[in-house]
């Protein structure tokens, strides 16, 4: 079995072990990278906006004959680069004429005429205008205004929900993917369309998503810190993280898939480029939102949090720890809420890569569940997993504990 | 879950039903500009007017088109024209409406109270209008006779006319015999400069306005001016008319026409409250009226014409296949990764599609909601969020499964569980659609209505499906223990009995 081989059956059967905070100052060399890369391409090259931003030039033809296919306009303007412009044929009720309006970024007075006479194959050149911008500066106030109500109103639910911790490390998540996608937008010289607003925000709810279920599996495993004398805050993380990874990779593949069909689909039929730029911006953000998710968000977390006082204090303990000798039951004092991280954080202080034993220190657990809450705290009995000593809490303590 | 069969002929009943009914209606979505064009409507100023005050009649006109509904139209300049292309209206009437409004908002004081236009039994009444309530410090008119309204065309700025009003001038008061006095009359537009009648205030003095809800008062509409705006307001238009109603005056017809109260003057000018009895949806229109009112040039519609889609069919059909072969590749994924249990996610992504498509079909007929390619990319990036309500479900499963608990407590828990996650994401992504879909106009406004509604069909058919079909699933001997493709297989514990 090949080591690939080997690793994806370790992500199936979800008992992988990578050090994902470890080794954080990798990742944040990378993300580092990018987003100097990307702050370099926007002061560099800028981004490409399009004509709902900027204005341009309009040409109208009044048809003659039948009217042409949307594809055959846009052929004859390809030899222009302005292959992405609007189309649109406009059909007067009364007389029954059609005109085709054809909409492109700024030209010059030259160029202008060239395309005029590219158009005319048409029929006869009516106009030629400058047009305004149907995206205004009053549209993107508001959508400016909009965003900053969202980030505020999104903080405060994640630090209402989870804390604000996870609420600032999702945040910086966020903001990274944004940095990242939109300098991609301008290394490739990708048209900036209102399409591209959506795909930014679209980004921008995928990202948080994806952030959300990795903190809430976070936060469920804070049940599990110190579990042994060796574990910190980081540890749990990590441990948390491991847990979550085959959840995440499932999920990027199930939303690149579309949008990869999308992409193929676009260049195939050349005529698609409105869709195939929209879903380019789609497929970085998305690979990127879950790439923060792990690789940003949740070592922000693990940074912040170490920080605190009573984290630090289980790091020193684990430094002093690992300097005896290395990992040692800490005993009943670890108290874990579900039954399920009980087993990961077994499994972990077990041996890594042995499937667990039906132990019975987890039906315990389930048992005095099932029993309901007057139910008698069952004797911790040592079981045969259950080698560094954790039981489980009765569920009144744990009922406390959630509240 | 005590009747998971219950659940689930639910769901499917209120799903198909729903479904059913629209087809046998006949709605479909309605398309966007970009996929299936619309109406376009030209307009032209009539005097010349320069590039800044049309670019000001963009605005407003996109202000006042997008507080009509969810519609995404597309307002551009063009040159000396200003073409808006309006999806899924099918009448030009409709169209030339919408947004035909052209009249500047004007304040006008109250002199009198009519009754409405060949009422005769009513005419002796006017000098108890100017008694009753609301107190109206006028004089009554002097001619008993017939005043006829005032047509449009005579609505001069420095001239006394008589209007039409949303509300009656003098409600009705039976136990006193008072008679309803519908139409105003109006003396000439205050805050006029004598000299310069073009320098009237008008709409444009009104920064914002918003209907507020204030208990004991009911709904208020609360006036903000611009800087400017409030000190003429003050000076020119309150100030004489203090103690008595001010009209305001929009396309010849009276929105409203509140006492100017003595503290509005002393109040300095930022902001003014209009209090009446109003109901909220009185007020919001109010509001709207105050705060878009008002077009810097008269326009006038040149053309009405039919658009055709932007994005032009052969775009939109490349994105359908597109989307149909990913959705393929998603359903193979799925059955690859998660065996038997896949069936759950593709039966409930199918439900959740054609819920999806019913509710928008329903919501295109009511409120003139239009799919455009930024509302369908919502639908997209929501066909990712709810294929991973199923993905955190059934890894949680696993979870549960792996540390030995039977099955039926697994599935118990790791609902429980997952349905945590999934709510606390799907939160999240409500809470972000809401604010984008308040705060936000345009296309950024189609996104945000249709991620928030794919979102909360996926919250419920998660709840209400999800799990009961789960359930329902492992209870087949033959789905649960098959070889390499069961529900058992799929939980990584092929051993696991039902």
């Amino acid at each position: 079995m090949s080591r690939f081989g080997t690793a994806l059956r370790d992500l199936y059967h979800e008992r992988t072990n990578y050090q994902f905070i470890e080794r954080s100052w990798r990742w944040a060399v990378l993300s580092g990278v990018l987003i100097a890369i990307s702050f370099g391409a926007l002061a560099i090259r800028g981004l490409n906006f399009g004509i709902d931003f900027t204005g341009g030039t309009a040409w109208e033809v009044q048809v003659e004959g039948d009217r042409p296919s949307t594809n055959a306009v846009r052929d004859a303007l390809r030899p222009f680069g302005i292959a992405d412009a609007k189309i649109s044929f406009r059909e007067d009720r009364g007389s029954g004429s059609t005109t085709l309006l054809v909409q492109a970024t700024e030209h010059e007075g030259e160029e202008r005429r060239d395309v005029a006479g590219s158009l005319e194959e048409f029929g006869t050149i009516q106009a030629i205008s400058e047009v305004g911008p149907t995206w205004g500066e009053s549209v993107s106030r508001q959508a400016w205004r909009a965003l900053v109500a969202f980030f505020v109103a999104i903080g405060i639910y994640l630090a209402l929900r989870f804390e604000w911790r996870m609420s600032a490390a999702a945040l910086v998540a966020v903001f990274h993917d944004i940095i990242i996608t939109v300098g991609a937008y301008a290394i490739l010289g990708a048209q900036v369309a209102p399409a591209t607003i959506i795909a930014f925000l679209t980004i921008l709810g995928f990202s948080l998503y994806d952030t959300v279920v990795v903190f809430d599996k976070v936060k469920e495993y804070e049940e599990t810190l110190g579990a042994e004398r060796t574990d910190t805050y980081s540890d749990m993380v990590n441990r948390a993280l491991n847990r979550v990874l085959s959840r995440s990779l499932n999920t990027t593949l199930t939303s690149v898939l579309p949008i990869l069909s999308i992409m193929i689909v676009g260049v195939w039929y050349l005529g698609a480029v409105a869709l195939s730029d929209f879903a380019l911006a789609l497929l970085v953000g998305v690979v990127v939102g879950t790439y923060s998710s792990l690789f940003v968000a949740a070592p922000v977390l693990a940074w912040i949090n170490e920080r605190r006082p009573k984290h630090r204090a289980l790091r020193e303990r684990s430094a002093g720890g690992r300097g005896r000798g290395g990992r040692q039951p800490v005993g009943v004092r670890a108290g874990v809420e579900d039954v399920g991280a009980l087993a990961a954080a077994e499994r972990e202080a077990v041996a890594d890569r042995i499937e667990p034993q039906p132990d019975v220190g987890a039906d315990v657990g389930a048992e005095a569940e099932a029993r309901g809450p007057s139910a008698p705290t069952p004797s911790p009995k040592p079981s045969p997993a259950s080698t560094s000593g954790i039981t489980p809490r009765p569920r009144r303590q744990r009922r406390r504990k959630r509240r | 879950m005590r009747r998971p069969g219950l659940f689930l002929v639910g769901t499917l009943v209120v799903v198909l039903g729903w479904f059913g009914v629209t087809l046998a209606l006949g709605n479909a979505p309605i398309l966007g500009l970009d996929l299936q064009g619309g109406i376009s409507v030209v307009l032209v100023p009539v005097d010349d007017a320069d590039t800044d005050t049309l670019d000001v009649a963009v605005d407003i006109i996109r202000n006042r088109v997008d507080a009509l509904g969810v519609a995404e139209p597309e307002i551009t300049r063009q040159g000396g024209r200003i073409i808006v292309d309006l999806p899924g209206v099918r009448e030009r009437d409709q169209a030339a409406a919408l947004v035909g409004q052209t009249a500047e908002l004007r304040f006008r004081p109250v002199v009198g109270c009519l009754p409405a236009e060949g009422d005769e039994s009513a005419t002796t009444t006017t000098t108890t209008a100017a008694a009753a309530e609301p107190p109206t410090d006028t004089t009554a008119p002097e001619e008993p006779t017939e005043v006829p309204t005032t047509p449009r065309s005579d609505d001069v700025v420095d001239q006394p006319v008589v209007l039409e009003g949303l509300e009656p001038c003098q409600p009705a008061d039976e136990s006193q015999g008072i008679p309803e006095l519908p139409r105003y009359e109006l003396g000439p537009t205050s805050g006029c400069v004598p000299d310069d009648l073009d320098q009237c205030v008008t709409g444009r003095a009104v920064d914002t306005a918003r209907s507020e809800f204030a208990t004991g008062q009911g709904y208020l509409v609360t006036v903000d001016f611009t800087g400017d705006g409030g000190t003429a307001f003050i000076e020119r238009v309150a100030t004489p008319n203090v103690n008595q109603r001010v009209a305001i005056v929009l396309d010849g017809i009276v929105q409203s026409a509140p006492v100017i109260q003595p503290d509005v003057v002393s109040g300095g000018g930022g902001s003014v409250q209009i209090s009446g009895d109003f109901n909220e949806s009185q007020a919001s229109d109010l509001a709207t009226v105050l705060r878009f009112g008002a077009l810097p040039v008269e326009l006038e519609t040149e053309t009405i014409q039919n658009v055709s889609p932007t994005l032009g069919n052969d775009q939109l059909r490349a994105g359908i296949a597109a989307g149909i072969i990913g959705l393929l590749l998603v359903a193979g994924y799925m059955l690859l990764y998660y065996r038997a249990l896949a069936l759950v996610a593709i039966a409930g992504l199918v439900l959740t599609g054609i819920w999806i498509y019913a509710v928008v079909a329903y919501l295109g007929d009511t409120i003139g909601l239009t799919l455009t390619l930024a509302g369908a990319t919502g639908l997209i990036v929501s066909i990712g969020i709810t294929v991973d309500s199923y993905v955190v479900y059934f890894e949680r499963l696993k979870d549960e499964v792996r540390t030995g608990k039977t099955l039926r407590s697994s599935l118990q828990r790791g609902f429980q569980r997952s349905f945590r996650t999934i709510l606390a994401g799907d939160v999240a992504a409500l809470i972000g659609a809401g604010v984008l879909y308040w705060l936000a106009i345009g296309s950024v406004r189609g996104f945000a209505f249709f991620l928030g509604i794919a979102t909360l069909l996926d919250l419920i058919i998660t709840f209400f499906f999800m799990h009961p079909m789960t359930i329902f699933l492992t209870r087949s001997r033959r789905l649960m223990t098959a070889r390499r493709i069961g529900v058992a297989a799929a939980l990584d514990r092929p051993e696991l009995e039902a």
